[in-house]
């Protein structure tokens, strides 16, 4: 079971699915007291289509997003854990648009780099450190750190203005498949309270995870957000972008992780909506470096 | 470790470099008359105005080239000055090369403006809810423009805009009459210095985003 614990960490990148200032709860397992797992990782979205507010799919003008980000969990005790994911490089993009009849340059393309919305969070386990079904709550707080309205046509961003807070349970268990393949699998259900009239959001996950050799990790992701859309429609918010309110969708993805040596790692994840509204139409990718102080 | 770094900064900053995206926005070319008349006063002039506009719908100065079918009735003259001879009906040719338009005039004893009312129906050509009927009509300098009852567009964008333009796919070298701030029922607008034939299009732009949501010709 410890080895799942430190494992599960690997998975947290969910967090920069779509809306980069959220992070995911990581599952019910807690850091031990005085150990702790860091990631440096780089984040990237870049989209030519979205979902509109019926779930359909339009055309828009490129749009990139790019986060240079470190998450950290660290042990406060066996059962408390404190959490930070933080964005240190942050940039939005959109594309030059040149018309095809005359050459000429439409629109300027435009950019802006800051840093992101970040979160800090604190993660309590309900029940004893190593028990076959561990649960544990979680309190995520998002700092709107990035810039809300950015650019020529204030359609940039590296966040969302406003300040979320997410209380999530998580509940799981881990198993072996066989002498060398373990296995693990867990749900996360979340309230997302946001401020600046911001519609407030349920969040809900699902993941199962195999490890080979205590080496290499595969792991599976479902991931939702539901807006109760009690906030104001877009177009009465200036914020726009990624970050737009009455924001919904559900997303699969895949990660691969590695041990290169004792404590250091790589991994890679690949995430996509399958459907949603006002949401970005197009894959996200993840890439990154972590060290387990556990191992 | 270190080259895994190394590559993947290098990768993410290439990747993250501004490119182009190409807008299709090619239409036909065309040459229309702004300004005219329905009717001509037999021995009187008036001079005929048109533009020519590329395939990006933007106006571009070039050499037009005006005929009348009945010269005795009504004659033109090569900067569209027409005149009016006897009694008839002529029809009025600008051309550009391959491209032209033509008018009916006819001359009477009196002269009379073309009309000053038109109108059309915006429809959404996106995911996004967009309708309304609409005339638009000549008040001195100004244009009045005015959605009827039916009128109806969805509020789930942010900055949706509206504008005059004579490219339906583009925002490019449109007059941009302002920020949607009603998005269901009857209102209208009033934009000043504008001819009733300056602009063929109602367009419905979603500007952050620089996505189209609809247009409506005005016939």
């Amino acid at each position: 079971m410890a080895q799942l614990t430190k494992i599960f960490k690997y998975t947290f990148l969910i967090s920069v699915l779509f809306s980069t200032s959220i992070s995911y709860s990581g599952g019910p397992w807690t850091q031990k007291k005085g150990e702790g797992y860091f990631k440096l990782s780089q984040y990237w979205l870049k989209y030519d289509q979205h979902y509109t507010d019926l779930g359909k799919i339009d055309p828009n003008v490129t749009t990139g997003i790019y986060n240079t980000s470190i998450y950290g969990e660290f042990g406060i005790t066996n059962r408390f854990t404190t959490t930070l994911y933080l964005p240190f490089f942050s940039r939005n993009l959109t594309n030059n648009i040149i018309s095809e009849a005359t050459g000429e340059l439409v629109e300027k393309g435009d950019a802006v780099n800051s840093i992101g919305d970040s979160d800090i969070g604190l993660k309590y386990s309900l029940t004893k450190p190593g028990a076959k079904y561990p649960v544990s709550v979680s309190l995520v707080l998002g700092i709107p750190l990035g810039k809300d309205v950015a650019g020529i046509n204030n359609n940039l961003q590296t966040g969302d203005g406003e300040f979320n807070q997410i209380l999530s349970v998580d509940a799981g268990t881990g198993f072996k498949i066989s002498e060398r393949i373990q296995s693990y699998a867990s749900v996360n259900l979340g309230f997302n309270n946001r401020s600046n009239d911001f519609s407030e959001e349920i969040r809900y996950g699902l993941e199962y995870g195999v490890g080979f050799n205590e080496k290499l990790w595969l792991i599976a992701r479902v991931f939702g957000v539901e807006s109760l859309k009690n906030g104001p429609p877009s177009s009465s918010i200036v914020s726009t972008g990624i970050f737009a309110n009455n924001t919904e969708y559900t997303s699969v993805g895949i990660e691969a992780a590695y041990y290169l040596k004792k404590r250091w790692g790589v991994s890679a994840s690949i995430t996509g909506a399958f459907r949603g509204e006002i949401i970005a139409a197009a894959p996200a990718y993840n890439v990154g470096v972590f060290f387990d102080m556990s191992k | 470790m270190k080259i895994f770094i190394q590559v993947l900064l290098f990768s993410v900053c290439i990747s993250s470099c501004i490119k182009d995206d190409i807008l299709a926005d090619v239409i036909p070319a065309s040459v229309r008359i702004v300004s005219s008349v329905d009717t001509l006063a037999k021995d009187s002039t008036f001079l005929l105005e048109a533009v020519y506009f590329n395939t990006g719908g933007k106006k571009e100065e070039v050499a037009l080239e005006w005929t009348s079918s009945n010269s005795s009735v009504l004659s033109i003259n090569s900067n569209g000055l027409i005149s009016g001879q006897t009694f008839g009906t002529s029809e009025v040719t600008v051309s550009f090369g391959e491209i032209s338009t033509s008018k009916t005039i006819v001359v009477d004893s009196t002269t009379s403006a073309q009309s000053l009312m038109k109108g059309g129906q915006v429809n959404t050509t996106s995911s996004y809810a967009l309708f309304g009927n609409f005339t638009v009509d000549q008040v001195g300098t100004d244009l009045n423009m005015n959605f009827f009852s039916d009128y109806n567009a969805s509020t789930a964008l942010p900055g949706l805009y509206v504008y005059l333009t004579n490219n339906p796919n583009s925002n490019s070298g449109a007059l941009e009459i302002g920020p949607v701030t009603t998005f269901s029922g009857a209102h209208s607008y009033t934009i000043p210095n504008v001819g009733i034939n300056d602009y063929t299009y109602v367009l419905y732009f979603c500007k952050p985003f620089n996505v189209k949501v609809g247009h409506g010709a005005i016939n």
